[in-house]
Formats: C-alpha cells, structure tokens, sequence
C-alpha cells in the first residue's frame, strides 16, 4: 500500500468478505452477490487512482451500492416493488417487551429482501455496512432527510415482515 | 399548547446518533410522555437489532480463486470496454464522413462571382438583332452597374 492507497489486490484479499456481505445483502442471493462483487471490483480497479485514503469500507459499500442500483435500474423494477404510496399505513402492535430479537432467524434475510430497492438499499448501507447518514445520502444521490426517511420507513416495513412470518409468535 | 407531533423517522435517527442536540432533546422529551412514541421507537429498534445481529455471510469457496484469476479480470475488462470504444469510433466516422459530404455538396459562399455583367452584354448583343420589344430592354441592364 503505497500512500495510503491499497492495491487492487488488497482491496480484493482484505475487504473482500465485507464487499460479499454488502453485496449479499442487498441482492438477497449468491448468484447475484456474485456479480455484484466482480462488477464492484472491476469499478474499483478503475476507480483506484482516485481514491482519497479515508473510509476503505464505506468506499466499497457505495460502489458496491451504486452497482446494485444500476442493475436494478437496468432490469427495470417489478411492479410489486414499488415504492408503497401510502406513508401511514397501518403499524402492527409492538411486540411485547420480553420478545426480544436473538438475531438468528432464517426469516431476518428473506424479509429483508422483501424491501422495495430503495429502502433495502439505505438500511443495508446503515445496518450492515455502518455508514453514517451523510455518506449514505451521498452514495444513494439523496438528501440527508431521504435518507432518514428510508430507513426509518424501511425498519418498519422490516419489523411488519418479520411479524408476518411469525418472527415473535 | 404544542401539540406533540406523532412519531416519525427522527426515532431511527436518534437509535442511530443522527441528531443534533436540539432534536435529541425534542425525542427524549416526546419518549418520556408518550406511550405511541415509544412504541415506534420499539418497532424501529427492533428491526434495527435483527439487521445488526446478522452474521456475515461467507463467500462461497472458490469465488475469490475465479475473481482474481487474471485471465478472467482481463477478459472481463475487455469486454466492457470493447462497446464503448466501438461506439466511439463509429461516431468519430459518421461525424468525419458528414464534414467531407458537405464540403464536397454546399459550396462556400465566397467562391462564388456572379457574372451578370457579361451575361448581361451577351443578352443584349443577342436581343439587339431581333425586333422582339421586351428583350431590347436587357440592353438597358449595361448603363447600371452590378452592385451586391
């Protein structure tokens, strides 16, 4: 690593197993993590040279990111992803207090995939990569409010599925 | 009297650290007086942990040998790059093919010299042998002087 900059190769041998859990995240299978990953990389490679030492990981979140939203662009989004319209739409009951979450359901990965793009995409980059909120706006291309807002919404939508699925029962 | 807002996404902000001080305070206060912000507060937290407490997702074994594996880079950079350079070179030919068209098709305005004067004569040495009275007048056009 000269100047602070790594190599490809040390982008690919120390970070890739961060790159793959982003990416694996946010495309909900493997097959497509895997393209995912190999584009991100390719980006990489290219973008290498302009690359300001600073936040290694949220660098390769967001390219990784912008990857999945240029597929998903690309493929054109089915309509029962749509963004919901309706922003006050009906919040199921809290769980009561000793349902607390262990984190080892099978269901959390499949609910997550649930998410329209958009919101899957910000609670990825907040949850799994840990970014902060000014990075998360400027990897999406929105406003810091948007972005508040998608998480916000999207951990609802989370929540609501994971009850569906009889994640607390 | 301010009426206390119902919840909204300044909940999943303050789980996060994301706001400033005035607004935190503003939650804190809202948290403390009212059971439907805590409730929020508890669903948002609730997702919130599930997606923090998953583990990584392994890559599968063998990936990395087949992405590093230079054959594959190259082949892979090569045909990404393959399109844009072609589309530029069609782009460069049609634009060069078109500059070489119109010069040949339009010609420039200077190159052009009218020659009405002398055609001007010719017609009138034609028309002055004949008795036809119209075309005697094109003997007229010599006394005025071409101008542009």
């Amino acid at each position: 690593m000269a100047d602070g900059v790594p190599t490809w190769e040390e982008v690919a041998r120390d970070h890739g197993r961060f790159l793959y859990n982003v990416a694996y995240r946010l495309a909900g299978n493997d097959s497509d993590a895997q393209d995912l990953v190999q584009e991100a990389l390719l980006r990489v490679r290219k973008g290498l040279e302009r690359y300001q030492p600073g936040s290694l990981e949220g660098w390769l979140a967001r390219i990784v990111t912008n990857v999945f939203l240029d597929e998903v662009r690309r493929r054109r989004r089915r309509p029962a992803d749509a963004l919901p319209e309706d922003p006050d739409w009906v919040l199921p009951p809290a769980p009561a207090a000793d349902q607390v979450f262990t984190g080892l359901s099978d269901d959390v990965p499949a609910a997550l995939a649930s998410l329209p793009d958009e919101f899957r995409s910000a609670v990825v980059l907040c949850d799994v990569a840990d970014l902060p909120y000014e990075e998360i706006a400027e990897s999406l291309g929105v406003p810091v409010g948007t972005v508040r807002s998608r998480i916000h919404r999207g951990r609802r939508l989370l929540r609501n599925a994971l009850l569906s699925t009889g994640e607390t029962a | 009297v301010n009426a206390r807002p119902a919840p909204d996404d300044r909940l999943s902000a303050y789980l996060d650290g994301e706001l400033d001080a005035a607004e935190r305070a503003d939650v804190d206060g809202y948290l403390a007086e009212s059971p439907e912000w805590r409730a929020e507060r508890d669903a948002v937290a609730y997702a919130r942990d599930a997606l923090r407490g998953l583990s990584v997702h392994e890559v599968p074994a063998g990936f990395w040998e087949g992405v590093l594996s230079p054959e594959l880079t190259r082949a892979r950079a090569r045909r990404r790059s393959r399109l844009p350079r072609l589309v530029a070179a069609a782009t460069a030919g049609v634009a060069v093919a078109a500059v070489v068209i119109a010069s040949l098709v339009i010609p420039s305005p200077d190159s052009v010299t009218p020659r009405v004067p002398a055609l001007s004569d010719s017609h009138a040495v034609r028309t002055s042998v004949s008795d036809e009275p119209v075309s005697q007048l094109a003997a007229l056009s010599m006394i005025t002087p071409y101008r542009r």
